[in-house]
Order: C-alpha cells, then structure tokens, then sequence
C-alpha cells in the first residue's frame, strides 16, 4: 500500500511537468497533501501518538487544503494569467524529470548496500522530488510557479523526513517547521506585495539588479 | 550569562514594538550592545553554558567576539542612520527590533551545540533579516528581499536535506549533538556521510556566499542600508561558516579529509573567479564590496581545503575581513549619504569633499586588498606558504593571479573615487561624528593586529585552529 502511495507520490511530479496550466499545479499540491496524509495514516506505527495526530492535521488541513484554497484565491485576486510559462518545452522538460527520477533510483539502489533500514523507494522517490523541485523552480518563469516548485520541494523532503522518523520523530517536526513557516511568510507577505509594485508577476520583472 | 544574550533582545524587540519611541529605540540597541561586548568577552576567561544545547568553546568565542566587536560599531553608526532617517517612530522600531533578533539569532547560530538547533538559527537569521534588506521600500530593494528570501530558503532546505541524511546514516545513536557526532564519527555510514555532505555545503554555504550559490548576495548588501550590509557581511557571512566549519571536522573525523578538502577548495575557487569576473567591470560600489565578501569567502574555503597552517590562516582572515568590511561598508554609507548615488561614475573628489571618508576608504581598500602592515597580508602570505608547502604551485598561481586580478579590479575604483577635484553640490550635509568613529576603531584594531598579535589573541587563534 505505501509502495503503491510513494509511486503515485513519484507520478504527480512527472505530470507537473508537462502540465501547462496552474489549476494542475494547484491540484498536484493538494494530492500530493493527500498522498503524504494517506501514507501518515497506513504508517501510522512508527509515529508516537501526538506527532501522529500533529502530522495528520498538517498534511491534510495545510497541504491538501488551506494551501491549495490559498493559491486559487491569489491567482483570481492578482488576475495571474493561467499558463504556466516555462523556458523549456514540455517534452524537455519531461525527458529532464524522467532522467532526475532515472537518477534517484539509481542512487537509491546504490544506497541497498549502505541502507540500515531505510526503504529505498522511499529515498529514491524523495531525492527525485527534491531534485525535480528545484528543476521547476528553474525553468519556470512566473512567481507563483517558483513558490509551488518550492512547495513541491518541501513535500519530497517532508517525504525524505518520513523515512527516519522512527529514529528521529524531531526531524520531522522541523520539516514542518519550514514548511509552514516558509510557505506562509512567502506567499503571505510576499505575493501580494510583489504585485503591488509589478504589473505581473513574472520573473523577468525581477531583473533590474544584475552586473 | 548566555541566557541573557538570548532572551534579552526578544524581550527587548517585543518592548520596543510596543513603546514606539526613539529614545527608547537607541538606548536598548546601545545597551544590548555594549552588554554583548561585555559577555562574549568574558566568556573567553569564563566559559558559559546555558542548558546542554548552548554552550562556549574554543572555537565559537572567537567568532562570538567578532559579532560582537562589529555589532558594537554598527549599533553606534545605526544611532548617526536613525538620527538622519525621516522614517516615523514605528517603522523604526520595528527596524530596530529586528536587528536585536538578528543578532540574537546569530549568537544562537555561533552558540548552539546542536545541528538542528543550529539550522533552527539559520533559519531565524534570514527570516529577521529580510525586514532589515527590505527597510527602504523601493522596487529594488523588493526585489533584492525577494531573491535573499528565496534563495536562502532553498539553500536552508538543501542544508536540511543534509541534516536527514547524515541522520540515516548514523544507524544506533541518533543524537545530533556535535560533541556526540564527533565521538562516533568512525561509526557514521560513509555513504550517506558524503551524500550528506555536499547538500550542507551548498545549503549552508548559500549563506555564506560561495559561488555558485552566490546570487541573492550582490543584491542585497547593495539594497539594504549600510550598516546592515556591514551586519551581513561582516556577521553573518561568518556564522554561516561556523557551520561549515562543524560539519568540515566532523568529515575530518570520519576519515574523509580529502572528500571535505577537495571540495572546499574547488568551491573556493570558483568563488574568487566568479568575484573576479564580475569586480573587473563594476559600476555599483556597494556591489563591488558584495562581491569582495564572496571572495574573501572563497580565500577562507581555500584555506580551509589546504588544512595544516591553512587553518591558522583561514580563522585570522575570517576575523581581518569581518572588521575590515564591516568598515568599508559603513563607510560605503557615508558617501551614499553625501554623493546620493551608489554608481562609480556618480562619485569623484572624495577626499577633498569628506577627508575623514576619503582616508577610510583608501585604508579600508589597504586593509581588503592585503597591504602590509594589515592581517589579511599575513593570512594570505600563510595560505600561499600553506599551498606552496603541499605542492599546489599551479593552484597558488591561479589564486595569485585571481587575487591580483581583483586587486586592480578595486583598486582602479577606490582611487578613481578618492581623488579628483570636489563636485557641485556635495557639500551641503555634515555627518555626526559617530560615522567616523567605529570605522576608525576598526582600521587601529586592524593595524594593531598586524604589526603584532597580541599574545592572548594569539593564543585564541591557534587554541580555535586546534579544535578543527
């Protein structure tokens, strides 16, 4: 079931990027909160009680939901246009992701020998994510693409956490930490005041500072 | 002790948000201050600690007094920015507060015993100093706000990465303690050791501004106010690399010196090139001195990759270049304030328009650059002596070459500023006394420590080098 869950995990990120608009962004973020819920959920041995109930409330209520809802209300209030811009072509851009997950699975059956008790499909997948968040953040144009490429970041390595929580439950809960205090204070304070002083919220705007 | 350089400014900050007042605003900056000075310098006689997650060490009081000495300077060209600033009482405050939590924020950094408890502080650095970068509400410096938030949150996850890493490496004891890291570095698995480790390195060194994670650097020491780009880049830059420096032991422990060295030394260099590059041709001079800071970054890297005498050098070059570009920025402020340009070509005749300005920059440029009798010329001399010594002749020769490269780089701009005749209409405003002083007192701290090390600084330095 968790396999299964990690896989689908791994398959939303390939289908963000080759998707063009951001609604499928937003979705994937919010399945994304689901899938990390659902696998919370069927994992729920290696977790003390209260960071369960913790974790359960964070993924579902801020991932799957508030973020998610967030975003759309930004994206109707700022009047963002809906495509979502990138430097490279959709077909690059899949054979980029394709290749970073090809990667991280070699990396995580590299690992096998290494591994103590780690499963490697879970390293494999998150390091991918991670990786492929940081792509996205790269070769998409717009802000918000930037915020929800870090988001998808956040989420491989709130995946990665997962794995050694049995060991070490705190380095989860600083995961969250990040996470919610970074996504809040970027798109709370941020967004909005970027587009007060630009029309668009478009990284080529940003570029008035260089040598 | 340590309690109080903690707690004091949160009570502090929360304080002045609620006062509102200027007098207020100067009297707890100065205090927190001068009761830091006073601390950091007795924790070298009287070590501290304060639960088991803070505590003093060889290493960390060196850096401790650094911030301190250069907070110290800042807080009282803060009271000369404050005094000229038309901002009303709140904005200041505000202001104020979050220096106060930047620099408590720092000596958590410097102070923490604990990798995560460390990484918790990084994170609080850039947080209470985005606010700081972002005082002057232009489009530039949002955009500058901008890049540093989100580049430096990256790097914060990256370094996090790191952090999970090295935890599923460490099979039985889970502690992430350092004390405890280092005892059983041999049992650490090597594998995750050196997945672990260029994650941290890039991770914490997008604070510390090695190239090629550089970017947000530039930018916002060139927007904010300048005594917080000498706040940034004489303190936080090293915090940063305080880290850095922990999790370097911790591969020395592990038996993987070359791994660690290696890539020190390749980040190292690609930083000085990079800064090269781009100091040749500068037109910004704030920029020039933000791009100085990555070099300067990239020579502690270097020195740190050769290992041996390195070492030495690399703590005394931390320490020279902090006091010295913490006063080259505050100056750098002095001539914002009278030229109101920040380009190179905007500014000429420097000392006959302001000699006292004029003098500091010729000196500080003395001081970066690696002219006798000033520190860095020694911690150079050492690192080239340390290349020569293990048999990198082509490397010390691209480093020579980048160096001298940018030495006439700043060279070519610091003089083109100074001299020439006055210009209309820049002599209508007089700064106070006070943005002279702390420069001043940094420039004699400076000399002072190049003609002769004074024995018990002396002794702090190789008891510091001694812990890497």
């Amino acid at each position: 079931m968790i396999s299964f869950l990690i896989i689908l995990f791994g398959v939303t990120m390939l289908y963000v990027s080759i998707s063009t608009r951001l609604e499928s962004y937003i979705k994937v973020l919010a399945i994304q909160g689901l899938i990390l819920f659902l696998i919370i959920l069927s994992d729920y041995s290696i977790l003390h009680i209260t960071s369960l109930i913790f974790l359960s409330f964070e993924t579902l209520l801020v991932k799957a939901i508030t973020i998610p809802t967030f975003l759309i209300y930004i994206i109707r209030k700022n009047g963002i246009f809906r495509e979502v811009d990138p430097f490279v072509t959709n077909i690059l851009s899949l054979i980029i992701t394709s290749a970073i997950f090809a990667g991280g699975f070699y990396l995580a059956f590299w690992s096998q020998g290494a591994v103590n008790n780690i499963r490697p499909l879970y390293f494999g997948i998150s390091i991918s994510t991670i990786i492929t968040g940081l792509f996205i953040i790269i070769s998409r144009k717009k802000i918000i693409t930037h915020v929800m490429g870090y988001m998808m970041l956040e989420n491989g390595i709130f995946l990665l956490a997962l794995s050694i929580a049995k060991e070490m439950p705190f380095i989860v809960a600083l995961g969250v930490l990040l996470d919610i205090f970074i996504a809040v204070y970027l798109l709370g304070l941020f967004i909005n005041k970027v587009q007060e002083s630009y029309s668009d919220t478009h990284i080529d705007t940003l570029a008035k500072l260089k040598d | 002790m340590i309690a109080i350089l903690l707690l004091f400014p949160v009570a502090a900050a929360i304080l002045l948000l609620i006062a509102r007042s200027r007098i207020f605003n100067m009297v707890l900056m100065l205090g927190y201050s001068i009761m830091h000075l006073v601390l950091s310098i007795s924790f070298c006689i009287y070590p501290a600690s304060f639960t088991q997650y803070f505590k003093t060490d060889d290493l960390n009081r060196l850096f401790l007094i650094v911030l301190s000495v250069v907070f110290a300077g800042v807080s009282l060209n803060l009271l000369e920015f404050l005094r000229n600033s038309n901002e009303p009482a709140r904005k200041q405050s505000l202001f104020i507060a979050n220096v106060l939590i930047f620099v408590a924020a720092m000596t958590g950094v410097i102070l923490s015993t604990h990798l995560a408890l460390l990484w918790v502080f990084v994170e609080a650095t850039t947080l209470s100093s985005s606010y700081l970068i972002y005082f002057s509400r232009s489009e530039s410096a949002l955009e500058a706000t901008w890049k540093y938030l989100f580049i430096c949150s990256i790097g914060i996850s990256m370094a996090f990465v790191g952090i999970i890493l090295l935890s599923m490496g460490l099979g039985g004891n889970n502690s992430l303690f350092f004390n405890d890291l280092y005892a059983q570095a041999k049992n650490i698995n090597p594998f995750w050791l050196k997945l672990a480790f260029p994650f941290m390195l890039a991770g914490f060194g997008t604070k510390v501004g090695f190239a090629p994670v550089h970017a947000w650097l530039p930018d916002a020491h060139s927007e904010a106010p300048s005594p917080v780009s000498a706040l940034l880049s004489g303190t936080l830059l090293n915090a940063a690399l305080l880290a850095i420096l922990r999790i370097d032991k911790l591969m020395y422990l592990a038996g993987m010196k070359w791994y660690a060295q290696n890539l020190l030394l390749v980040i190292g260099f690609i930083s000085i090139f990079v800064s090269a590059v781009y100091i040749i041709n500068i037109k910004n001079y704030k920029r020039m001195l933000a791009y100085s800071s990555i070099e300067n970054m990239g020579i502690i890297a270097i020195a740190l990759g050769i290992g041996g005498i390195g070492i030495f050098a690399a703590i005394l070059h931390i320490i020279a270049h902090s006091l010295t570009k913490a006063a080259f920025f505050l100056t750098s402020g002095t001539i914002l304030h009278r030229f109101h340009s920040k380009s190179i070509m905007g500014v000429k005749g420097l000392l006959k328009t302001d000699p006292a300005a004029g003098w500091l920059w010729l000196l500080c440029f003395a001081g970066i650059v690696g002219i006798p009798p000033f520190p860095i010329f020694l911690s150079e001399f050492l690192i080239v002596k340390g290349m020569i010594d293990s048999g990198m002749i082509i490397q010390m020769v691209i480093f020579l070459l980048l160096l001298t490269i940018i030495m006439a780089g700043i060279g070519r701009v610091v003089l083109r500023m100074s001299f020439g005749e006055q210009q209309p209409g820049t002599d209508g405003h007089r700064e106070g006394i006070l943005a002279y002083v702390p420069q001043f007192v940094f420039i004699a701290l400076l000399l002072a420590l190049g003609f002769s090390i004074p024995n018990a600084i002396y002794t702090l330095i190789l008891k510091a080098a001694a812990v890497l």
